[in-house]
């Protein structure tokens, strides 16, 4: 496999499950970018473990994913029903607080960063193999674990919340319950994506984990359609793709690109490329295929 | 004691920029009702604009200031008909599409000074501006004139946006929309018009915060605007939205605090310790200390 097919396919699944960590607590009507700092937090705690502690990186993952779902529990316990700027902006105050943070930590690099981190298997080929498998799974498991909340109760609930608050909570719905569990979710996936973001690379620098990040992920989401998991599934990678197969001139404008994408169809398609009449649309043509 | 003195005047300074940024920032919120987080970013565009102007008319100030103007006022109405197609697009006032349009045209922003001035570098203002040598000087007390500056017309502009939206017939109209924008249109207010307006005033606004800024820090950078949008948005929530006069002691008591910070503690710490308070009043009073004016 090239390394440029590589990166295509490992960055694609990373913004599939760092936007989905954004979509499924936007289903609440919450844009949740305390993922981005769960990301950092978790990446350079994996890193620090792995690289100085010596622990295998099965148990630097877990204990990744573990971090972010911690702390996305807890901030949720306060902001499980805030109003989305309240969401949007303590989400921001914690990429600040944690990218200042580990300026400051030299055991994690500082402003240097941490590089030539040990590869997850025995071989260059192995580690790629490995990273790539571990991802898709992820997708698929996290995919999986959205589609059938989408198609419960708590899917339904979620989407009385984001159409009237009020209206969810006098249908008997606990927004605050509600709202904490989707923002856990999304924090514990981005703990673990934030890991193996850092192995992909090998290295884990502040300069990964920018507002850019935060801006491609919300493109994705918005582009793709905001009102199903599968806008993300067709944005991520036509997103990602065109800024490999435009010319290197015209691709360092990138965010310029997204930033104009997501502006055009906000304004021209607000609910994104694929709505949710075309996703059941496709959802029942398919069963109905199935059936014969 | 001169240091604690000495950080509080610098601290009014910073605050009264916030507490300007704040006030144009929930003019937009109160009368179109959008939250422009972009609206930061507008300002650093136009500071970068008055160094454009700086450099190639030999530095010339009052050049700059209209440029700045100029820019801030024209980036606000061009922004106007996306965000007023979205509202028309949903049939409602719809503040989180309208947060997310403003965070992309804040991308553009961000990316286009990032790539098409001074190679992304930060900018230095001339001293010309920027004042070379402090009015006062008492001990490790000193005053430069950005710092005058910036709390004389944090305080005019203040008071005049006040003055108008309290004691005027088109502040009323604006105050109607916030209120009720169905009462308002019935009365006889024309919302496009009134709405434009108060771009257009947030936009004269931000042109004068782009040269306070650039006098108070004597640089800019592209990544200003996302760090002050931030802080900003943060003045807004933890006043109340829309609460005029809460953006108002919040913004100085931010100001202050966070040049309190950076007079006692070391490193970069500091901007870390007013985000860490600013976070701890978010998650115990997420709808502001003074209450929503929405």
């Amino acid at each position: 496999m090239s390394l440029v097919l590589y990166y295509f396919l490992t960055i694609t699944a990373i913004y599939i499950l760092m936007s989905w960590g954004l979509y499924l607590p936007y289903r609440v009507a919450h844009l949740h970018f305390l993922t981005v700092a769960n990301m950092l937090i978790s990446g350079y705690l994996a890193g620090y473990m792995v690289q100085t502690l010596e622990v295998p990186f099965s148990v630097a993952l877990l204990a990744g994913f573990a971090a972010g779902g911690i702390i996305g529990y807890i901030v949720s316990r306060f902001i499980g029903d805030a109003p989305t700027f309240t969401v949007v902006i303590v989400g921001f105050t914690f990429i600040y607080i944690s990218r200042t943070a580990v300026e400051n930590i030299k055991a994690v690099g500082a402003t240097m960063g941490m590089f030539g981190l040990p590869m997850v298997a025995g071989s260059p080929v192995m580690h790629r193999w490995t990273l790539l498998i571990l991802l898709y799974a992820l997708v698929v498991v996290v995919g999986f674990l959205i589609y059938r909340f989408e198609h419960s109760r708590l899917g339904r609930a979620a989407s009385v919340v984001f159409v009237d608050k009020d209206l969810a909570t006098s249908m008997g719905v606990d927004i605050k319950r509600l709202g904490r569990l989707v923002q856990t979710f999304s924090s514990l996936v981005a703990g673990g994506c934030g890991v193996i973001y850092g192995f992909i690379y090998r290295s884990f620098h502040l300069d990964f984990f920018t507002f850019h990040l935060v801006g491609i992920f919300m493109t994705v989401i918005f582009v793709g359609g905001y009102a199903t998991m599968w806008g993300t599934v067709l944005a991520a990678p036509a997103l990602y793709g065109l800024s490999l197969i435009l010319p290197p001139a015209v691709a360092s404008w990138r965010i310029v690109i997204y930033g104009a994408i997501l502006i055009a169809v906000l304004v021209l398609k607000p609910e994104g490329l694929i709505t949710r009449r075309l996703a059941h649309k496709l959802e029942t043509t398919l069963s109905r295929r199935r059936k014969r | 004691m001169q240091t604690f003195i000495a950080q509080v005047i610098n601290g009014l300074s910073l605050g009264s920029i916030y507490v300007l940024l704040a006030t144009g920032f929930n003019l937009l919120l109160l009368v179109a009702m959008i939250i422009h987080f972009a609206y930061p970013q507008v300002v650093v565009f136009s500071m970068y604009i008055a160094w454009v102007v700086l450099r190639y008319t030999g530095n010339s100030i009052l050049l700059a200031v209209l440029a700045a103007i100029v820019s801030s006022v024209l980036l606000n109405l061009i922004s106007a008909p996306l965000f007023q197609k979205i509202m028309k697009n949903r049939e409602e006032v719809d503040i989180n599409t309208t947060m997310v349009l403003s965070l992309g045209i804040g991308m553009i922003i961000t990316d286009i000074l990032s790539h098409g001035f001074n190679k992304g570098l930060p900018i230095a203002f001339p001293a010309k501006l920027v004042g070379e040598t402090p009015i006062l000087r008492v001990g490790v007390i000193s005053l430069m004139g950005g710092q005058v500056a910036s709390l004389a017309v944090g305080i005019v502009a203040v008071s005049g946006i006040f003055l108008l939206l309290y004691k005027t017939r088109p502040g009323r109209a604006f105050r109607a929309i916030a209120e009720d924008p169905n009462g308002a249109r019935l009365v006889g207010i024309p919302l496009l018009r009134t709405g434009l307006e108060s771009y257009a005033l947030s936009g004269v606004l931000g042109g004068l915060i782009a040269v306070l800024l650039a006098m108070l820090l004597g640089y800019s950078s592209p990544g200003l605007g996302e760090q002050v949008a931030h802080k900003v948005l943060a003045v807004s929530i933890i006043a109340g939205l829309g609460n005029l006069a809460g953006g108002l002691v919040v913004g100085l008591a931010l100001g202050i605090l966070e040049a309190l910070v950076q007079g006692y503690i070391s490193g970069s710490w500091s901007n870390a310790i007013a985000f860490v308070v600013m976070l701890l009043v978010m998650l115990f009073k997420p709808r502001g200390l003074f209450g929503i004016k929405l």
